[in-house]
């Protein structure tokens, strides 16, 4: 697979693989909840459910990006004994979800 | 001949199926809703392709399966596994596909689905 280290226990490569897979889904979830928003015919304030609309979507479009990167770099680890490296995904995803949800609070409060 | 009592190759296969499974569901929601909010049928297409590729990596899943316990079983645990193009080509997928929710979502306050 790669051209570095020693091939790991096909274990940690599987299971390398499946997290990276739970990252794709949940950038789905992410990219089908930001267009939910965006064509429900709701009473909102149009521009802050644009905004919470956009965070989702972004939020979407970056997480395969970084799903990726995540899981080359835990991929080179186990290949070269190395610990794994942390994600910057959660706290991304954390912060969006949470910054999404608040923009939508004040989109129902301020219609 | 189970070749990893964990049952990896087996759970990783339903991942890529549960994935597929996936962008299949937002694909038919994307051909369902798409043409109607735009008024535009070749919006239909965007769903389409999502439908091809969530089909495609439902089989994939399958002969991926296969070639894992193949190599298993005959190289042992430090097999050579099935390379990364397959998860190259989902990362695209999925990027390409929130380009496309990107446009739906800032082409949407024109439109709305009452």
């Amino acid at each position: 697979m790669f051209g570095t280290g020693a091939e790991p226990d096909a274990r940690f490569t599987l299971a390398n693989e499946r997290t990276f897979l739970a990252w794709i889904r949940t950038a789905l979830a992410f990219l089908a909840g930001g267009v939910a928003l965006a064509l429900l015919g709701l009473d909102l304030n149009g521009e802050l459910r644009l905004a919470a609309s956009l965070v989702l979507v972004v939020a979407g479009i970056v997480t395969p990006l970084l799903a990726w990167l995540g899981w080359a770099r835990a991929e080179r680890a186990l290949r070269l004994g190395k610990p794994l490296p942390s994600s910057l995904l959660g706290p991304i995803l954390g912060v969006a979800v949470s910054v999404a949800g608040a923009l939508l609070l004040l989109a129902i409060l301020l219609k | 001949m189970l070749f990893d009592p964990g049952l990896q190759p087996e759970r990783t296969e339903l991942a890529w199926r549960r994935t597929a499974l996936a962008l299949g569901v937002g694909s038919l929601v994307a051909v369902r809703l798409l043409p109607a909010v735009f008024e535009q049928p070749a919006w239909v297409f965007v769903g389409i392709v999502g439908l091809i590729v969530a089909a495609v990596l439902w089989f994939a899943a399958r002969q991926r399966y296969r070639v894992v316990t193949e190599v298993l079983m005959h190289d042992g645990d430090r097999a050579v596994l099935p390379g990364a193009a397959l998860i190259v080509a989902l990362v695209a997928v999925v990027f390409v596909s929130g380009l496309a929710a990107l446009v739906v979502v800032l082409l949407a306050p024109m439109r709305e689905l009452t």
